[in-house]
């Protein structure tokens, strides 16, 4: 029986990217996942995911790693909130400079943006001679190899991928809505809670959405402000396949680590549609 | 062509306007530029307490910007606004206790009917045992209590502005401001409401201004109009007032239809002004230095047609014009007449004034028994001679718009 053809020609413009995905990133997903499953020869096996949960160091690197993401999440919603409304309310020549100065850092690779941020760390670095000359320390303070170093610098890389959400959200905004609120009584604190942050927090939880699944899994910018001191799950993982051989141990966490991230992007998306649900 | 307007009669007469004593509302003096733009020029405006006002103006006019400034949505450069005898001037808008209902409503997408309703209850931190009931009456006061749980989205157009009157009346506000509250709705849903908002609003004892360029709804519902233009108040009165006397050429123009022909002063005596037309020579109570330019206008039901060369009534206006177009209107109909040109005052002063049109003569009739031109005694075609009657007394006259 022929199926009836309810397949619009367009759909075939996005065979290409299709096929590429598929090649490229289903196919080695497939097999990461399977290899996951794969103990020494015996197959089915879930003596990777054994081995990872019963060791506590690994837990702890788990937990940490969890950790970063939620800090550098939160630090970039706290820089990108109020930039969003300053974007949104920007005409002109100031809207494009402020669009640039979020966009053009993309086209500076992450290796080169990290080692910035590593020179400014460095106990000889730009930011403990300004606060030694200023009299705040008295001998430089360890910044490199802390988790506060590579928050902040996380937060700096992934700063875009939280603005530009809220600001399509923002941009979209009735400005009336705030002045209808003032006409009823509304203060400035009571009109942001009640109207400004739930007609924004689509905008929020996608932004949190990208800047969290990016620093659960970031890699080059832990491994040169924190190095080896402090892993991540992602420096774990390179490490069991380049150091330790144990592919078994390396794609059981990646697969743990892909499903952080993809639990991450489905809860973000269930969320926004439940927001939505009752407004249209 | 200097135009002097020593005092024109029409001005004199009216002005229903109260005194500064009786205003509940009271703006003096207030004025709003945006940048090199003035929008609002020293402009004073008052109101009792319980009256429904309306501005009407043309987009532009200040009309809304009046409405945000007695809002506190926007502040003022200069002049002050008391409401109830304290000072608004520097009280922000969510002190105010001004509720608007803002074009297309802003309802809060994110909130529920009830939510809607509840929200300056909540902002003006009323205890929360009381707000359910304050919410359910406030809906049942615009029969909405069946859609208190509807997300806004769903309402119909005709809804969402009763919820929006709700909202704004549920917090017992000193004064109501309405920005253009019914456009967004079609027509015989708007009649209704415009009836339904009006009854409502008397039964509360509610000052109400309402912002419109709807001539229809403002006198609808108001007890008042002030007609706006460029800035400034042009004329503010009651509605049969405004209809009848307009203060201004351009409130002439703007409430309601009329002839309107331009003309010469030639000479005036006793306050009766003699002008020259196009198409005749009229006169008028008024005060005019002679050689002013000047329109003149009369309303339509005021203008009866009969055939051409019938006596003039002492006290009565004629001239003689060619009839242009018959328009039939159901109840009514519109008899327009073109002021010939050649004649002696029309090359020279009518064209070329006002907003491009020329002169126009412009008669209604009532279609009762007896025929479209009943007392004409018979029918009339399209082109034919006529005479157009109207009395004295009904002659308005003003300025030669200088725009």
């Amino acid at each position: 029986m022929r199926t009836p053809r309810t397949v619009d020609g367009f759909v075939l413009l996005a065979a290409p990217a299709l096929v590429y995905l598929a090649a490229l990133y289903a196919l080695p997903l497939v097999l990461l996942l399977l290899k996951s499953f794969n103990a020494k020869g015996s197959f089915p096996s879930i003596a990777g995911y054994t081995e990872f949960f019963a060791d506590p160091f690994h837990l702890k690197i788990l937990w940490r790693t969890v950790r970063v993401a939620l800090l550098t999440t939160l630090l970039a919603l706290l820089l990108a909130y109020p930039t969003a409304f300053v974007l949104a309310r920007a005409r002109g020549f100031v809207q494009s400079l402020i669009l640039l100065a979020l966009v053009l850092p993309l086209a500076v690779g992450v290796i080169v943006k990290t080692f910035a941020w590593s020179i400014l760390f460095r106990s000889d670095g730009l930011l403990n001679k300004t606060l030694l000359a200023i009299g705040l320390i008295d001998e430089p303070v360890r910044l490199l190899y802390t988790e506060t170093a590579l928050v902040i610098s996380a937060a700096n890389v992934f700063l875009p991928f939280m603005v530009l959400p809220i600001y399509a959200v923002v941009r979209q905004l009735d400005a009336r809505l705030p002045e209808a609120a003032a006409t009823l009584g509304a203060g400035p604190v009571f009109c942001f809670f009640r109207v400004i942050a739930p007609l924004t927090l689509p905008g929020v939880i996608a932004g949190s959405a990208f800047v969290f699944s990016m620093a659960v899994s970031m890699y080059v910018i832990p491994s040169l402000i924190v190095g080896e001191r402090s892993q991540t799950l992602s420096m774990l993982i390179a490490r069991s396949y380049l150091f330790l051989r144990d592919e078994q141990l390396g794609s059981s966490i990646s697969s743990i680590l892909l499903l952080i991230a993809v639990s991450v992007v489905l809860g973000s998306s269930w969320l926004l549609r439940r927001l939505s649900g009752g407004k249209t | 062509m200097e135009t002097e307007l020593i005092a024109p009669a029409a001005t004199t007469i009216l002005t229903g306007a109260p005194s500064t004593q009786d205003a509940y509302l009271s703006v003096a003096g207030i004025a709003k530029s945006y940048g090199s733009q003035t929008v609002i020029e020293a402009l004073d405006f008052h109101v009792r307490r319980g009256e429904l006002v309306s501005l009407l103006g043309p987009s532009g006019c200040g009309k809304t910007t009046l409405l945000r400034l007695i809002a506190g949505l926007v502040a003022a450069d200069s002049g002050s606004i008391t409401l109830g005898g304290r000072e608004l001037a520097h009280v922000p808008a969510h002190q105010r206790n001004v509720s608007v209902v803002f074009q297309n409503y802003a309802l809060f997408p994110h909130l529920d009917v009830q939510d809607n309703v509840a929200f300056g209850l909540r902002a003006r931190g009323r205890p929360a045992t009381s707000i359910p009931a304050a919410v359910a009456e406030a809906l049942a006061l615009v029969r909405m209590s069946d859609y208190a749980l509807r997300p806004v989205g769903l309402l119909s157009g005709g809804q969402q502005q009763r919820v929006a009157v709700a909202r704004a009346l549920v917090v017992n506000p000193d004064l109501l401001l309405l920005d253009e509250p019914f456009s967004a709705l079609d027509r015989k849903l708007r009649e209704t409401m415009q009836i339904e908002l009006k009854a409502l609003l008397r039964s509360r004892g509610m000052t109400a201004i309402f912002v419109t360029h709807d001539q229809d709804e403002a006198l609808a519902v108001s007890d008042r109009i002030a007609v706006m233009n460029a800035g400034c108040i042009e004329h503010f009165a009651d509605p049969a007032t405004l209809y009848a006397r307009p203060a201004t050429a351009f409130a002439l123009e703007f409430v309601g239809l009329s002839t309107r022909l331009a003309g010469v002063v030639r000479h005036c005596q006793a306050s009766v002004a003699s002008i020259e037309t196009a198409c005749g020579t009229v006169s008028a109570n008024a005060d005019f230095r002679p050689g002013s330019a000047v329109v003149v206008g009369v309303r339509p039901e005021r203008i009866r047609v009969v055939p051409s060369g019938q006596p003039v009534p002492p006290g009565w206006n004629a001239v003689r014009a060619p009839l242009t177009d018959v328009v039939p209107l159901g109840a009514r109909t519109h008899l327009y007449g073109r002021a010939g040109k050649g004649n002696a005052a029309g090359a020279s002063v009518g064209e070329g004034q006002g907003d491009g049109e020329g002169d126009r003569l412009l008669c209604e009739r009532a279609n009762t028994e007896g025929g479209m031109l009943g007392e004409a005694g018979s029918a009339v075609r399209e082109g034919e001679v006529l005479g157009w009657q109207w009395p004295v007394a009904d002659t308005l006259v003003y300025p030669a718009w200088t725009a």
